[in-house]
């Protein structure tokens, strides 16, 4: 019995014979796979590696555990969501704003949610990415203004819905720029945060994304050479850079028992990072972040 | 000879065209009989799954941030049976396993540092004519 991964090489070539093709624009993100041999390779290689980067959400609430405050003027201006026509640009957008919406709720401003769920909505419409963002989810938004639980099961909710669709539509550039806008924007975040208020454990926790960084940029890394995504991996690349010689934790894990719970300590001990450190990436990812909302 | 090389090309163009669809469906099974599984635990939003058959394996790495509860669990389609799955560290000293013959669905633990760590599945071959393809995701819940 031929076993059907081994059908998949011809297939593909036949229906890239089959599509034949034209120049396609340069910034458009279309449906890459149709185009590329290479990209069939890495649709293979990254089948069953993953790269699990934290979610905005998650990262919004460990920055209010580490004591961080709500600041609406470090977020980006909705007014600027019409400015993003380049798709990469709509992308990245759709994850800046996709933070912003998260940072806005963890932290309970609700009508500032509201107005960012706006602007991923229009941008995810730009990008044809309609169907996380039905009229039903800006009523269930609206009816569950006053509910933080049930707003952040939506925003969830949406999030997964969004990021399901254009994996499951081969529009996975899109995702990935997505995945990067919203990191980029949580660690833009957590450093104007922690301009004000640098609190040891805001401090480590800019630190732990060392490790964050090094899945995204391994991320980034299985598309290959693919051109939309080769800036950002630029920026990410330049500022892991900065991340070498802060000291993340991690390490081999040692377990212990605490009252029936598992605790798992590393062996690395916790994360620092210097003050020279953490002011070359502060000024390092804000100027990424402008370069992506201007 | 012709009508020999195109059968299985237009069989395997039929797969890859089905592809999206059983990446849907691998996802839907993950939203609608995984996520609850990590009640009280909130789902950290990100799906890591794929088709996998006997003899396949995955992994996904992960960071557990400190003073963070986190419940990691192995959830698979029942076509494919009780698969292997276990929770290494960075020096590839297995944390957590869970075997096919005694399997635990799910592991739930506190990190007192921050650390990163691997989930490794594979999926036992079986002793059948018909080879199997399904659903399985590695969901991580976390506490808030």
């Amino acid at each position: 019995m031929l076993h059907p991964r081994k059908l998949l090489l011809p297939a593909l070539v036949l229906l890239l014979a089959a599509c034949g093709g034209g120049e396609q624009p340069k910034d458009t993100l279309q449906n890459p796979d149709a185009d590329s041999l290479a990209q069939s390779e890495r649709q293979s290689r990254t089948k069953k590696i993953f790269y699990s980067i934290p979610s905005p959400m998650e990262t919004a609430a460990l920055l209010k555990k580490a004591g961080a405050s709500y600041n609406s003027k470090i977020l980006n201006d909705v007014k600027n969501v019409d400015t993003y026509t380049a798709a990469s640009k709509q992308a990245l957008n759709l994850g800046v704003y996709g933070a912003d919406l998260s940072y806005a709720s963890v932290f309970n401003h609700t009508q500032e949610s509201i107005f960012y769920t706006s602007c991923a909505r229009r941008l995810a419409d730009k990008l044809g990415v309609t169907s996380a963002f039905s009229d039903s989810t800006m009523q269930l938004m609206e009816q569950y203004q006053n509910d933080r639980e049930k707003l952040l099961d939506i925003i969830s909710e949406t999030y997964w819905d969004m990021d399901r669709y254009l994996k499951v539509n081969d529009r996975e550039n899109i995702s990935a720029l997505m995945i990067a806008g919203g990191w980029v924007e949580g660690l833009y975040i957590a450093t104007q945060v922690a301009r004000t208020n640098p609190s040891a454990e805001l401090k480590q926790r800019i630190a732990e994304q060392k490790l964050s960084l090094t899945d995204l940029v391994s991320l980034l890394d299985t598309y290959g050479e693919d051109e939309t995504l080769q800036g950002v991996r630029t920026d990410l690349k330049a500022l892991s850079a900065l991340y070498t010689d802060v000291q993340a934790g991690g390490g081999g894990v040692t377990a212990t028992q605490e009252n029936g719970i598992t605790v798992l300590g590393a062996e690395g001990g916790a994360a620092t990072v210097t003050d020279a450190q953490l002011k070359a990436i502060t000024e390092k990812a804000a100027a990424i972040r402008n370069s992506y909302i201007n | 000879m012709l009508r020999n090389a195109i059968a299985p090309a237009l069989l395997a163009a039929g797969l890859l065209l089905t592809a999206g669809s059983a990446q849907a469906q691998c996802k839907s099974f993950a939203k609608n009989k995984c996520v609850p599984g990590l009640a009280p635990y909130k789902f950290n939003e990100t799906f890591n799954g794929a088709q996998l058959s006997p003899g396949d394996e995955a992994e996904v790495a992960l960071t557990f941030y400190s003073g963070q509860e986190y419940r990691v669990m192995v959830c698979v389609h029942q076509i494919l049976g009780e698969v292997n799955w276990k929770l290494v560290d960075q020096n590839n000293r297995t944390v957590f396993e869970s075997l096919a013959d005694e399997p635990k669905p799910s592991f739930d633990f506190k990190a007192a540092s921050t650390t990163q760590m691997k989930v490794v599945v594979w999926v036992p071959e079986r002793k059948s004519e018909m080879t199997h393809l399904g659903c399985v995701a590695i969901m991580v819940g976390f506490k808030e």
